[in-house]
């Protein structure tokens, strides 16, 4: 317990320095809010109008004051461009990018766990070639263009699958964001793959494989129970690793398929130089990425009895 | 003596400014879609628009945003409406008007038994209420309402408004989406609340709105046209992606792509099952020169670059053939646009001749900001590049993100920038105002120009109502405007839509507005 609450206690510090950064960093490219919201109408004294209104006449550090004072009070400020809460329109956005993401790492653990387990199962053999060779054209094919002949095939061709969207209630999502999570999955199961096959082979090597084939223990049960279990943690640190960066990345699959998620949500804002809610996505990616990283860490202890983090 | 005019009369009114406009005006914009209906209209379905981006607000005083625009006018209604030509208005929620002889009073009859979508009648306090909501909406469309003095409603079925000085604009601004009525004091709630499930007279009504997913509207049962509207309900689906519009209209997923890219109007025309639209628009694009920096405060120099646009290659490469090079600061489709305005149109003897008279005859290094991602501006930025060499300018293309490059010309850093605009009223007003009105709040169009003599033309034609007047004052704007080049007018586009071929009724009124209440969709 002491482990994960000095991890959680590192949220702090992280969630800070990303306010910091984000907040500074917005402020000072150039651009504005009123140019989005005013558009060509937007004369000097227009402009000056939402200025005072929002509170952007006011000094850079007294802003980012009030935007922490803020915080610590769970506010996140309204949004420039819908004149609504800021957290309300990222708490709207969020179960989108986080069903993404476990659908894709669901789809991407079952593609990559029966591979690898045929690559592993005959070492430098056709198969094991095979396996090696044919995943890595899905990290190789961008995920706009993948989307897209997915979307062609199974989605205009034959209608299995809607074109784009989120899809309503559990079953709608299931259905509709599985080709989005499915392109994610494909540029994901190459890297678990090759990991998993790697720790795979070290784990055949040792002697208490030898002796669970000694002792006649048939070929499915020694792979997934003696195999899989041990060589398994490698792989999730590199999926670990990966949920990370893909956490950033998702706004190219969530543009491709119209999903309404965060990723979307910060690159509209960006552009919208919509303050608030530039700085509220940053601090949940930031937040979301050391979660995921102390996810992984659990699973270790979860997965092997032998590792401990209490001292 | 009052001078009573018909909503039959305002129609011929409104014809006669077509007639005068459309003299020469060269015909439209090709459509090779069928908007006509096929049999009679269907009652029933969902039709779903895609939309490049999210609606902002409901708040049809202070929004500029056109996919909020799109929507909202499907709930809030004007005394009168734009014309399906753009050039005129007709009676709406008002059934007709009275002018006093002073043309400082109008007195408007209310069209009867209109309600809102709550059952509640419309009256003429809720008309006061709205009127004077806009007037008040600070950094919004107030400044349409500016000639408003007063606005009284003497009885439920009659409203008067009080100028302050003779408006000739004054249908055509009430016809703005931001004088649409909503209910006196907003049906007892702040104007916060209502605008986040707002009521109209119109022929939709609030549903809900999933923000950065969708939004929809239903069939109003109070709707004034009897058996309007057909469809039960029309949804918005923001999809961001150009392809993936384009794949949800050719998988059925939606019925209405509002954007499709001018490089796929040409293959989508000859798609199965889709309508390509081009509808007539008044969205004229425009290359903008600040005269604050040197040399662009030289009329040589801008009317050098001017003659050196070669027009129809713009048009050829940016919409793919699919619009008219610009003659005129007005476009066609607005009343008093003079097509006898020849502007200055591309000759490289007469750019270089100019050039020679100009403060720099060997030429000058400037730059032109254009908006990165912007496939149309950067190509546009490098033809200009190009053509501006043989005057010895050498053009520097800076590619800024979008947000910026609009900022910088707002606070007027920059030499040169691509600019465009689309009217959102019947008269030229409101463009000319913004133009080459110093005091329109812009300094013209942000780019400093500043001619008296068409400032006192344009001041005239707002406070003269005789048509024929207001013609030859526009005919004088339009001609010095395009003989002082304080703009380049670059091209004239009309409005894309791709549509599955399902969807009959659908049109598009050159300001932008759609009547989703004359749409049906068969089988």
């Amino acid at each position: 317990m002491t482990f994960v609450f000095q991890r959680l206690l590192m949220l702090i510090p992280v969630a800070i320095g990303v306010t910091i950064v984000v907040f500074f960093m917005i402020h000072l490219i150039p651009g504005d809010p009123a140019s989005t919201i005013l558009g060509i109408h937007a004369t000097p004294k227009a402009v000056a109008f939402l200025h005072h209104e929002w509170g952007l006449d006011r000094p850079l550090v007294s802003q980012y004051w009030l935007f922490m004072d803020r915080l610590v009070h769970g506010n996140l400020g309204q949004s420039l461009y819908y004149s609504a809460p800021a957290a309300s329109i990222i708490a709207t956005r969020i179960p989108a990018t986080l069903w993404l993401l476990v659908y894709a790492v669901i789809l991407a653990i079952a593609i990559s766990v029966p591979l690898a387990m045929i690559a592993a199962s005959r070492k430098d053999g056709v198969r094991d070639h095979v396996v090696r060779a044919v995943p890595l054209v899905g990290l190789g094919m961008p995920p706009f263009w993948l989307a897209i002949l997915l979307i062609y095939a199974f989605a205009i061709t034959v209608h299995w699958f809607p074109t784009s969207g989120y899809g309503a209630g559990f079953f709608g999502h299931l259905h509709s964001m599985f080709l989005p999570a499915l392109v994610v999955a494909i540029a994901l199961a190459p890297v678990v793959i090759r990991a998993l096959r790697a720790s795979m082979l070290n784990v055949l090597g040792a002697e208490y494989i030898t002796t669970a084939k000694s002792k006649g223990v048939p070929a499915p049960r020694l792979f997934l129970r003696h195999v899989l279990r041990n060589a398994v943690i490698p792989a999730v640190t590199v999926l670990g690793i990966n949920i990370g960066f893909l956490i950033g990345g998702t706004v190219i699959i969530e543009n491709v398929f119209a999903i309404p998620g965060i990723g979307q949500l910060m690159i509209s804002s960006i552009f919208q130089r919509d303050f608030p809610v530039v700085q509220g996505v940053t601090l949940v990616f930031g937040v979301l990425v050391v979660m995921v990283n102390l996810l992984a860490d659990l699973s270790y202890a979860a997965l092997d009895p032998r590792v401990r983090f209490d001292r | 003596m009052r001078v009573r005019i018909t909503s039959a009369k305002a129609l011929i009114a409104a014809s006669a400014l077509v007639v005068l406009a459309a003299c020469g005006s060269g015909g439209s914009s090709s459509s090779s879609g069928s908007a006509a209906p096929a049999g009679a209209p269907i009652r029933g379905g969902n039709l779903v628009f895609d939309a490049l981006q999210d609606a902002q607000s409901m708040n049809n005083t202070t929004v500029f945003d056109n996919n909020s625009i799109w929507i909202f006018e499907q709930i809030f209604q004007p005394l009168y409406t734009v014309t399906n030509n753009g050039k005129g208005v007709e009676p709406w929620l008002a059934t007709s008007y009275t002018m006093s002889p002073d043309k400082k009073s109008y007195t408007f009859k209310l069209r009867p038994g209109v309600k809102f979508s709550n059952g509640k009648p419309m009256t003429s306090a809720d008309v006061k209420f709205s009127i004077d909501q806009d007037r008040k909406a600070k950094g919004g469309w107030d400044f349409l309402d500016l000639a408003i003095a007063s606005v009284d409603d003497p009885s439920p079925g009659t409203v008067v408004i009080h100028l302050k000085y003779p408006w000739a604009p004054l249908l055509a601004d009430l016809s703005i989406f931001a004088n649409g009525i909503v209910p006196n004091n907003y049906d007892g709630q702040t104007e916060a609340q209502f605008y986040t499930h707002p009521i109209g007279t119109g022929p939709f009504m609030w549903d809900y709105w999933h923000k950065g997913q969708a939004l929809k509207l239903v069939r109003n049962p109070y709707y004034w046209q009897r058996g309007k509207p057909y469809l039960n309900s029309v949804t918005w689906e923001d999809v961001p992606s150009d392809n993936t519009r384009e794949l949800n209209l050719k998988g059925g997923q939606a019925q209405i792509d509002q954007t499709p890219a001018w490089s796929t109007v040409d293959s989508l025309k000859t798609t199965p099952g889709v309508t390509m639209s081009l509808f007539p628009s008044t969205q004229t694009n425009y290359l903008a020169f600040n005269e604050h920096r040197k040399p662009f405060g030289d009329v040589h120099v801008r009317r050098a670059i001017s003659f050196a646009i070669n027009r129809a290659a713009l048009v050829k490469a940016v919409l793919f053939g699919n619009g008219k090079p610009a003659n005129s600061l007005l476009p066609p489709q607005v009343p008093f646009y003079q097509a006898a305005t020849q502007g200055l149109q591309f000759d490289l003897t007469a750019a270089k001749a100019e050039m020679a008279k100009s403060s720099v005859p060997h030429g000058f290094s400037t730059e032109i900001i254009v908006p990165s991602g912007n496939s149309d501006y950067i190509t546009i930025a490098t033809i200009l590049q190009a053509e501006l060499k043989p005057l010895g300018i050498k053009l520097n293309i800076s590619e800024l993100d979008p947000n910026t490059v609009n900022n910088d010309e707002q606070h007027f850093k920059y030499d040169m920038v691509l600019t465009l605009w689309t009217m959102d009223i019947p008269d030229p007003d409101e463009l000319t105002y913004f133009a080459v009105d110093p005091q329109g709040g812009a300094s013209s169009f942000f780019t400093f120009y500043n001619n008296p003599t068409v400032v006192k033309d344009t001041v005239a034609a707002e406070k003269t109502t005789d048509p024929a007047a207001r013609q030859s004052f526009y005919n004088v704007v339009q001609a010095d405007a395009a003989a002082d080049a304080f703009m380049a007018f670059l091209y004239y586009s009309p409005y894309p839509y791709a549509s599955t071929s399902n969807v009959h009724g659908f049109f598009v009124t050159p300001l932008g507005n759609m009547h989703m209440e004359d749409v049906w969709l068969s089988k």
